[in-house]
């Protein structure tokens, strides 16, 4: 692994916890997994940080949390997306877009500043 | 999911979220496997990636806003336990606060049942009283047929007592002559049958004849709730009315204090007042009060300028006959104005409202002064945990922490304390509502345990938690962590608690003495009138008044009947004396006239209106009242013999020159018009108080009962009292029963009631017993608690200087010393609490001073004396520590420390 690892910035990781239980329900490890291959292990996700957050995010009525039986034969906590969740997912969605479009304008025009 | 039902199920989600943890490591395991790991090493790389497992389950709860819940419910059961381990402390602690707060929560409902609450009516807001006392009928019927300009409805209502009996000694309740629109106008709807409607309201009763309507409390009380009262008749002062309805549980009538059990329509005292006396064509009959319910979004000011705008119809329409000119003109000016009456009119609230808010400062203090004990009893405490609190420090408590694990034990004592509190509330506020009722007015007070009463005491509860307990916790807070390491040291001095556990000494015996020296202003005003001399005697003289309104005798024959009922009664074994007279001091009721008195002429007349009772033979002998010039009346002065009248020593000094009244002439003068009645003095008697020792011994003018006739233009009312003087020591009142036999032989259709003089004199003074006892009380608590505190203080102070009296006595002071040494500190503590006391006191004297009676509010031996009471308990507390330090074996201190 010769990439070199960063940690995802501060207050991204809801936008990114909901974006993929925007696509199926999914349990705890099941996103932890998918956040690190949908990141190609170029994001380190803190294991320690994403139970806070979905209890956080189940707290603030975004996630919907479920009981059911999983692959494993035993019953696993899944999370879904509620229609809150939802709205919050395209706000922060459009917002991360427009604020990585600027910082990459920035970015380029300083760059042409200095030559 | 609220926090709350998250806090409910908190137990099932702790459980959820280990589920969750478990879940999370046995895939990571289970893939890790996979990959080829061997599983010891997996599962310690899974525990690895998640990190430390409570830390991460600590997160969640922080996450999930769980966390306080959590951490409150531990520092509970950790102070349960805590205050376990200390059962004398607790209940000590606990005690004092339950009576702090008991006793504020008392207070606090007499002042919410009494000022805060509104009537249980429909919309009372809108509810507004015609301000002035009582009106006429007449006044009100013009009102009534006028107020579609200025309101939406209107009512009037007058008190009666009526007499259940249908003869012999009575029974009273009391009730109310209501307007027919009453019930419609307050928005009461009856729970049982119908409430009465303006068709009934006619005189002498409506399609249905007299009805009435009766509260639920009295259909219970009364009648056990039977089903089938409606149509039940009813005896009202001897007439039959037919019960229609019942009102609602909560509904006593418009009338705050009062509870008002029969209400009956206003036309119906035709029934019982017919002809001169006819309460509803008299124009000079002020019994009404009436009440007008504003149109939605009206204001006061708006409806009584309405009002305003048709006052000279009004009163032109109700000019009351036979008044001088002048009095008439100040009738036609009087303006009307309207006050809210959204809690209802209540004498018992202009009686009672500054001395319940004092009563609520006086409580305040007290628990201030149970706050400042029990402080510093934690102080104390804390002291001793110190090695407790060190060792939680060291082991990585944060100071927050510890303070609030402090916090919550000192929140349980008082929530402890607000429950036991709240049992004496309950209990108190009943015993004191029954100490308000008189003969005259019995006080019916709802003081429910409502939501104003809870939220008080949940806030007292609160804020005294957080008045005793934020300096320990900050105390606490401030814990050094090497304590823990060192061993618990001796040392030679105390340490460093004194500053605020002095201030707190300090500040308790200066409460104190705003408390005791209130006690003794009270008491010494209660005890001023309740012993003043009277200028009777008050223990043996019992009181018959007898009612002869709806009795068979006719007005004409009442003078007669009532001479035959008073020398019957004079002829009862066991009494001493009897007499007949109209009205008797301290009765409530008063009759003034103006005299044309020849030797005062030059007073203005508002000056020579005198105080007028008409008695017979045997009155001033009854009452021990000396004649000391002249003669007493006697049969002689009867119906068409020459006027006479007797007069007391301050009206002949007031009115009369020259050395002897008794022949002196002066008049009366009676309606415009009509000629004036001359009077000849042919006695002068003692004087006496006439309507409260309050108002001293003003002059009076007896006039002979026998002599008042309907000829003469002065009809004789319905009723008199017999007041008869029991020869024996006992109780007058144990004459009751041969009276009621003889006097009903006589003659069986008057009603009847009997009474001491001395219960109708402390009636005069319930508000002053009821202050008194209760500030003397408070007193007494307050001075305990403070001399618990010096005590406790004094003998910490002595413990810790232990060591250092030791080596005092070893390097030779006696035990006079020693005990001086304690004993100055406690002198300081002492000397400058009773100074910023006194301070307090003198300031707040402005407050108490309109419910003080023979004394001023700075008065100089009360304020000494309570200093002094401080000072000799104060000594007291102090004593026992300082004997203990006396005691102190030096060469037992060297040796052991």
């Amino acid at each position: 692994m010769a990439t070199p690892r960063s940690d995802i910035p501060q207050g991204t990781l809801d936008l990114l916890v909901l974006k993929v239980v925007a696509q199926a329900p999914l349990h705890g490890y099941g996103i932890a997994q998918r956040l690190q291959q949908l990141s190609r292990d170029v994001v380190q996700v803190q294991q320690g940080s994403l139970y806070p957050a979905l209890h956080r995010l189940e707290n603030r009525g975004l996630l919907a949390a479920e009981w059911r039986p999983s692959d494993t034969g035993r019953e696993a906590k899944f999370y879904s997306l509620t229609r809150k969740g939802r709205r919050q997912l395209a706000t922060e969605e459009s917002g991360w877009r427009r604020l990585a479009e600027a910082i990459g304008l920035i970015l380029a025009n300083a760059e042409g500043e200095i030559t | 999911m609220t926090w709350l039902g998250r806090l409910v199920r908190r137990t099932r989600a702790e459980a959820e979220l280990a589920a969750e943890l478990r879940d999370h490591l046995e895939r990571r395991v289970t893939d890790l496997v996979q990959d080829g790991m061997e599983e010891p090493e997996a599962r310690r790389l899974a525990g690895l990636e998640l990190g430390g497992i409570e830390q991460l389950k600590e997160n969640c709860r922080d996450a999930r806003g769980t966390r306080w819940a959590h951490d409150l419910a531990h520092d509970l059961r950790y102070g349960v336990r805590v205050l376990g381990q200390t059962p004398i402390f607790t209940a000590v602690a606990v005690l004092s606060l339950a009576l702090g707060i008991g006793a504020n929560s008392a207070i606090f409902s007499m002042v919410n049942g009494l000022l805060l609450r509104t009537l249980p009516v429909q919309d009372p807001s809108r509810l507004v009283l015609l301000n002035g006392g009582s009106w006429t009928n007449p006044l009100w019927e013009q009102v009534r047929d006028r107020r579609a300009a200025f309101a939406e409805g209107a009512a009037a209502w007058g008190t009666e007592r009526f007499d259940l009996a249908r003869g012999g000694q009575s029974e009273f309740v009391d009730g109310l002559y209501a307007s027919g629109g009453y019930f419609e106008t307050l928005g009461v709807r009856a729970i049982l049958g119908r409430t009465f409607t303006p068709a009934d309201d006619r005189r002498g009763g409506g399609p249905d004849g007299p009805v009435a309507v009766i509260s639920y409390r009295w259909w219970q009380a009364r009648f056990g709730g039977a089903a089938d009262i409606i149509g039940r008749p009813l005896s009202l002062n001897r007439a039959r009315f037919t019960i229609i309805g019942v009102t609602p549980p909560g509904f006593l009538g418009p009338v705050v204090g009062r509870g008002f059990d029969v209400t009956v329509p206003l036309g119906t005292v035709d029934l019982f007042r017919d002809g001169p006396e006819n309460a509803l064509d008299s124009r000079s009959w002020w019994w009404l009060d009436i009440m007008l319910r504003l149109k939605p979004g009206e204001t006061i000011e708006e409806a009584t300028r309405a009002l305003r705008g048709l006052q000279p119809q009004i009163r032109q329409a109700t000019m009351p006959q036979d008044w001088r000119v002048q009095d008439l003109e100040s009738y036609l000016r009087d303006g009307f104005t309207l006050v809210s009456a959204a809690a209802g009119p209540s004498e018992l609230r202009k009686e009672y409202e500054r001395p319940l808010l004092t009563l609520m400062a006086v409580v305040g203090l007290v628990l201030f002064i149970a706050c400042a004990n029990i402080a510093n009893l934690l102080l104390a405490r804390a002291t001793a945990r110190r090695h407790e609190l060190a060792m939680r420090r060291a082991l990585g408590a944060s100071g927050f922490r510890l303070a609030r694990q402090l916090l919550a034990e000192s929140l349980l004592l008082s929530a402890a304390g607000a429950v036991v509190g709240l049992l004496f509330a309950r209990w108190g506020t009943s015993l004191l509502v029954s100490q308000l009722s008189t003969f005259r007015a019995v006080v019916t007070l709802d003081v429910p345990l409502d939501w104003r009463v809870l939220a008080f005491t949940a806030a007292v509860t609160i804020a005294t938690a957080l008045v005793f307990g934020i300096a320990p916790a900050l105390r606490a807070a401030r814990v050094d962590p090497n304590d823990a390491l060192k061993q618990q040291g001796r040392s030679l001095t105390a340490e460093g608690r004194g500053g605020l556990g002095t201030a707190l000494v300090i500040a308790q015996v200066a409460l104190s003495l705003v408390l005791v020296v209130a006690a003794g202003l009270f008491v010494r005003t209660f005890a001023t009138l309740a012993t003043a001399d009277t200028g009777f005697d008050r223990d043996p003289v019992l009181i018959v008044t007898v009612d002869a309104q709806h009795s068979k005798i006719a007005p004409a024959d009442r003078v007669a009947s009532f001479d035959r009922l008073r020398k019957a009664a004079a002829a009862v074994p066991g009494v001493a004396h009897a007499g007949a007279s109209f009205l008797t001091p301290a009765s409530g009721m008063g009759w003034n006239n103006r005299f044309e008195i020849p030797d005062a002429a030059d007073l203005p007349e508002q000056e020579r209106v005198v105080w007028v009772n008409a008695v017979t033979a045997g009155y001033f002998q009854a009452f021990g009242t000396a004649v000391l010039e002249g003669r007493d009346f006697n049969d002689g002065d009867r119906a068409g013999s020459a006027r006479v009248a007797i007069v007391n020593q301050a009206f002949v000094r007031k009115y009369i020159k020259g050395p002897s009244a008794l022949g002196h002439a002066f008049t009366r003068e009676g309606p415009p018009g009509s000629p004036p009645t001359p009077f000849e003095v042919i006695g002068v008697v003692e004087d006496a108080v006439y309507r409260s020792p309050r108002d001293g011994k003003p002059p009076t003018v007896y006039l002979a009962l026998q002599q008042r006739s309907e000829a003469s233009g002065e009809p004789v009312m319905a009723s008199v009292n017999i007041v008869v003087r029991a020869a024996g020591t006992g109780s007058p009142m144990l004459l009751s029963k041969s009276l009621a036999d003889v006097l009903a032989r006589v003659d069986p259709s008057v009603s009847l009631t009997f009474r001491p003089l001395a219960e109708q004199f402390d009636a005069l003074f319930v508000r002053e017993r009821l202050v008194a006892v209760l500030s003397a009380f408070f007193g007494g608590l307050a001075l305990l608690m403070a001399a618990i505190g010096l005590y406790g203080v004094t003998a910490y102070a002595v413990s810790c200087r232990r060591t250092e009296i030791g080596v005092r006595m070893a390097l030779g002071a006696d035990a006079g010393r020693v005990v001086r040494l304690v004993l100055g500190r406690v002198a300081w503590l002492v000397g400058a609490g009773v100074a910023v006391g006194l301070v307090i006191s003198l300031w707040a004297s402005r407050f108490v001073s309109s419910l003080l009676y023979g004394l001023e509010a700075t008065d100089a031996t009360t304020l000494t004396g309570a200093a002094a009471v401080l000072a000799t308990v104060a000594a007291l507390a102090a004593w026992l520590p300082a004997r203990r330090a006396a005691r102190i074996d030096p060469a037992e201190v060297l040796r052991n420390g």
